[in-house]
């Protein structure tokens, strides 16, 4: 078993622009539309060149440690994203299938898996530990209990986002994601705060799980590989203690209890 | 925490398994060769590891078909390594076990090959619709399918230091008692987009790299898959060889280019030997990222220059293998390793002048001494860092 503390959350997709909006929907069923992705934290000339999926982690951080009250350059940071950047793979694959073979140097350079990581350093100054992991369809289990294990065994706060962008067409057979969707939890060892969001608890064991139902107003996500852990964040937001499984792998579960009164 | 280093291997340009690198590192003899790769008109040299092409998945598992899933295939097939996982899943069940993998571009190599033929409909063909292939867990999943291992696994892209990062990651989940053992390990093959990739940012050589020269050129990409088995020091109390330490860091200074006073460096290495419990003065050898580009090979003499005496010899292997980008922190580490067991230092190859600007000594010859510890960097864009401490038990 597994214990840490839960003490900032991120959310960000086209109908909801942050956790507080992400709460509201989820009690209301009143969800904005195409909410635009304007993250403060990059300057607005940087903004314009960023790619999505890098604007998309910013947001998310800055808003979780907002939440937290805790310094952004004083995080690790564990990015997760089955794909990565859909849309540069396709650009660079693109590219490498006509002749000439051009390729952007700033297209290149934004298509590691850890530009998001990468840009975050840069705009905080931070020189944290800074990983960005994929466990394919497991993907946002796997960086959380990444994640988990990192803040308790490092004595550290550990900033995890788990995003997925849309797909282009000739990815969408492989990587079937149709709405963006981004969360980012941040994460400290029992005891880092006075007053946590939450306290989970993990246990991870051998044994199979289903993944657990979306609930109806979260259909559009159904796709989204990264999406995967909407009913706990579903749970926080009506203010629920939750329990729920999660596959790690197809022979793993990990078991998340979260309870919000610090207990 | 330690942990016992119970077996490694590598296969690169300069060598398929073990015995071929400490062949190619005593002899002095270079992977690398003139580019030749399929589909690839450009003029630099490539450390392409001969065959895999022709290397047939198992079968069953053709279904995740790809240049990087071959390469990873062809190297757990060298020294024994799927023996010793296989002892090792018999001993302490196949859920005890983790899989972490690093690597920066995965299998895009197979969806490049997929995008020169898509359907008029813009969608990939049936055959090059591998949803496990396209991913950047790919090399997770095939290591994970082939070798039986059930525990949880993970595959880690930070480019460069992917595979280096994989040992902390290691460490923390046996510390943790996630798992008692873990492969590690990383798997890049040569693809399209890194080849033009980094030729579009004027970092490729047109000839052999010539990593710490004064007059080097830019660097070679290449291609590699490594291995090691981290287990608790209680489950091989007989290992001599243990993962000592690992530091990581971010540069917080540009996507592509390095912190200009090595700050990112000098804290992954310092952070590295704080949890080693060692003094710079203890290690004996570090093999650099040294891959030949200007800034990369002066920046890391400045960051040598803050923690290192010239007591501690240092060289880049790049000349043989090329920069095998997210596999070079475990094909580096494998030979960081070797140094405890063979006692051969491997000095810079292609180093023939040594550039005024740089403020630490880099070692050009062989030099055979026996040392007790070892270090390895890996650095990447994005400005993230790893370094590892390697020793030979004290207790």
């Amino acid at each position: 078993m597994t214990e840490l503390q839960l003490i900032g959350l991120g959310t960000w997709s086209p109908k909801h622009g942050n956790w507080a909006e992400f709460c509201t929907g989820v009690t209301t069923g009143d969800w904005r539309d195409d909410v635009m992705l304007q993250p403060d934290l990059i300057p607005p000339r940087e903004r314009r060149r960023a790619p999505q999926l890098v604007k998309m982690a910013i947001e998310v951080m800055d808003q979780a440690c907002k939440i937290a009250d805790l310094a952004p350059d004083d995080v690790a940071i564990v990015f997760s994203s089955v794909m990565g950047d859909l849309q540069i793979t396709d650009y660079m694959c693109t590219a490498l299938a006509q002749t000439p073979k051009l390729v952007s140097p700033t297209k290149f350079h934004n298509s590691v898996h850890n530009a998001a990581p990468g840009y975050w350093s840069i705009t905080t100054g931070a020189f944290c530990p800074a990983s960005a992991v994929s466990a394919y369809e497991f993907t946002s289990t796997m960086a959380l209990l990444e994640a988990s294990v990192q803040a308790v065994e490092e004595q550290t706060p550990v900033l995890c986002v788990t995003q997925e962008i849309a797909a282009p067409l000739a990815l969408m057979d492989t990587c079937p994601s149709e709405v963006p969707f981004s969360a980012a939890f941040l994460l400290a060892p029992a005891g880092y705060s006075d007053a946590p969001l939450a306290t989970l608890r993990f246990a991870v064991e051998p044994g199979e799980a289903e993944w657990p139902a979306l609930e109806e107003g979260f259909a559009e996500f159904a796709s989204n590989m990264s999406a995967r852990l909407l009913p706990l964040l579903a749970s926080l937001a009506r203010g629920d203690d939750a329990n729920l499984s999660f596959p790690v792998n197809a022979a793993t579960r990990i078991v998340i209890s979260a309870s919000l009164d610090g207990s | 925490m330690r942990l016992s280093i119970t077996h490694y291997s590598a296969t690169s340009a300069a060598g398929t398994g073990l015995a071929a690198l400490r062949e190619s590192l005593a002899t002095r003899q270079s992977g690398l060769r003139r580019n030749d790769f399929p589909d690839c008109d450009l003029d630099t040299w490539i450390g392409r590891v001969p065959g895999v092409e022709d290397v047939v998945l198992p079968a069953g598992l053709e279904h995740l078909q790809s240049r990087n899933n071959q390469l990873a295939w062809l190297g757990l097939q060298q020294d024994s390594t799927l023996d010793a996982i296989a002892a090792l899943a018999e001993r302490l069940g196949p859920s005890r076990i983790g899989v972490v993998m690093g690597t920066s571009t995965s299998s895009i190599g197979r969806t490049e090959e997929a995008y020169t033929q898509l359907e008029a409909s813009g969608r990939m063909k049936p055959e090059y619709r591998q949803p496990e292939v396209h991913n950047l867990h790919s090399p997770g999943i095939f290591v994970a399918a082939v070798t039986g291992i059930t525990g949880p696994s993970l595959t880690i892209s930070t480019a460069c230091s992917s595979s280096a990062k994989v040992f902390a990651t290691a460490t923390r989940w046996i510390k943790h008692g996630l798992v008692d053992a873990a492969l590690v390990g990383g798997v890049d093959s040569l693809c399209l987009s890194v080849l033009y990739g980094f030729n579009s940012l004027e970092l490729v050589s047109s000839e052999q790299c010539r990593p710490f020269d004064r007059d080097r050129g830019g660097i070679n990409i290449g291609e590699a898959a490594g291995y090691a088995i981290l287990t608790r020091r209680d489950l091989a109390p007989d290992a001599e060889l243990l993962l000592a330490g690992y530091g990581e860091s971010s540069d917080a200074y540009h996507m592509s280019h390095p912190h200009p006073e090595g700050k990112g460096a000098i804290y992954s290495m310092s952070r590295a030997l704080e949890r080693a419990a060692m003094a710079p003065g203890e290690v004996g050898y570090v093999n650099l990222h040294g891959t030949a580009s200007k800034a990369n090979d002066k920046v890391e003499t400045y960051a040598l220059a803050e923690r290192f005496t010239d007591t501690t010899l240092v060289s880049s292997t790049k000349a043989w293998t090329g920069h095998t980008l997210g596999a070079a922190g475990i094909l580096e580490s494998v030979i960081a390793i070797d140094t405890l067991e063979t006692g051969l230092l491997p000095g810079t190859l292609n180093c023939e002048h040594t550039d005024p600007e740089f403020r630490f000594p880099v070692m050009t010859d062989n030099v055979e001494k026996t040392i007790d510890c070892s270090m390895t960097n890996s650095f990447g864009f994005g400005g993230n860092n790893a370094s590892l401490v390697f020793r030979r038990r004290d207790d």
